[in-house]
């Protein structure tokens, strides 16, 4: 067995002795094997934890300001909503995108291949998926929204009174669910996996 | 210094996707047997990819940070607040740390990744083996925090979806907003589309 560095394409032979720990590329330091971690039901557990964190916070405001007796919430929507209505579509895309779509794409798809390979099954369309997933996973931006978050509370705590919803401590559990399922759900991983339920 | 075994040279590719190694096949268009994704020896056009996208970026990034991204209306002032006018703000009202994070993501991170990206693109097309242990790691760094950019954007959707309180204050959104997500996404693709395996692919 032989392993490419993706990084800069020097080849490593691989150890027979399983992928206990973290290898990285003697050439580049680039990361060449993440430790073989957890198994499949951990994994399908953070991913209804992190769809049902979903579903809480898009249902519920994220902040709300008090202004002159006047009350104005938004949700994660509504964000995305407020600059489609002053006529910046593409803005309005973007952040619907990344803060709605992608989070939920990667959710429910790992979800519908996860759940039949435990059962030892594959999923109608599994590499259709799995490469979406791939084509998705870099653009769920949860964790930057969070931050930005932050930053405009501070910017209207200067002139409002600012409430904090339910929906911002949803997306912070949130994104700390996806860091860890990220982690879990690696490509190797997956394919470990789906090797697994072959056998 | 005889040359390292690399996937190249041992006629090996690899799965971008699925990480699967796969002994390069004799067809036109291979594909990976695990995950059917498309396989190539190097990303396709890649220098003239990113090349392109740079270009773009570097471009948009003069307006993202002239123009204002919004404006600010109430019965006291009216206001148009830049990028930089935002990271100011911030540091009068008090708030140094935010201050500090706003400066580093929305203006150190995006030039940096500008830079950065050229000095890669460019040493990858020289195909100059100096420094491309820094030069890998440089890259590698930029492309992990690339998206932090993104956190004004997101700060500017939530002031203009909440501050919509009729002749009392209003938030509009200006097109330095747009600008600067642009900047953003087309850094984001760039660093995508570049592929760090040309930064070795001369032999010292």
């Amino acid at each position: 067995m032989v392993i490419v560095c993706p990084s800069c394409d020097l080849a490593h032979r691989a150890g027979m002795a399983p992928a206990s720990e973290r290898t990285r590329c003697a050439r580049c330091g680039a990361l060449l094997q993440r430790p073989e971690n957890g198994r499949i039901d951990t994994a399908i557990a953070l991913g209804v934890t992190a769809l049902v964190l979903f579903l809480l916070s898009n249902a519920y405001p994220i902040v709300a300001i008090q202004y002159n007796g006047e009350t104005r919430v938004v949700t994660l929507m509504g964000a995305a909503l407020g600059f489609y209505r002053q006529g910046h579509a593409g803005l309005a895309a973007l952040v619907f995108m990344t803060t709605v779509v992608s989070p939920f794409l990667q959710i429910t798809s790992l979800l519908y291949l996860l759940i039949p390979l435990r059962h030892q099954r594959s999923a109608p369309g599994q590499n259709r998926i799995f490469r979406l997933i791939a084509q998705v996973r870099p653009w769920t931006f949860v964790e930057v929204f969070m931050l930005g978050t932050l930053v405009a509370l501070v910017r209207l705590a200067a002139y409002a009174r600012v409430v904090p919803g339910v929906a911002l401590g949803c997306c912070g559990f949130l994104m700390l669910t996806m860091a860890a399922l990220s982690s879990r759900t690696s490509p190797a991983q997956f394919w470990r996996w789906v090797e697994a339920s072959r056998a | 210094m005889n040359s390292p075994q690399t996937g190249r040279s041992l006629g090996l590719l690899l799965c971008l996707q699925c990480r699967a190694t796969v002994r390069a096949l004799e067809v036109s268009h291979p594909r990976c047997p695990r995950c059917h994704a498309h396989l190539f020896q190097r990303k396709p056009h890649s220098l003239a990819l990113t090349a392109a996208l740079l270009l773009c970026a570097a471009i948009l990034y003069v307006p993202a940070n002239l123009l204002p991204v919004m404006y600010t209306q109430t019965i006291f002032d009216n206001e148009e607040d830049t990028i930089m006018s935002g990271v100011l703000e911030l540091l009068h009202s008090g708030s140094w740390p935010i201050a500090v994070l706003v400066f580093i993501a929305s203006i150190v991170v995006p030039l940096l990744k500008i830079i950065v990206l050229c000095v890669v693109l460019f040493s990858a097309w020289r195909g100059s083996p100096r420094y491309r242990m820094q030069r890998s790691e440089l890259f590698r760094m930029v492309e992990f925090i690339g998206r932090w950019s993104m956190l004004d954007v997101y700060a500017i959707s939530l002031l203009v979806a909440l501050v919509q309180i009729r002749s009392l204050a209003y938030v509009a959104v200006g097109w330095g907003a747009l600008a600067f997500a642009a900047v953003v996404i087309l850094t984001l693709f760039a660093a995508r589309t570049f592929d760090e395996r040309l930064l070795w692919d001369t032999t010292s």
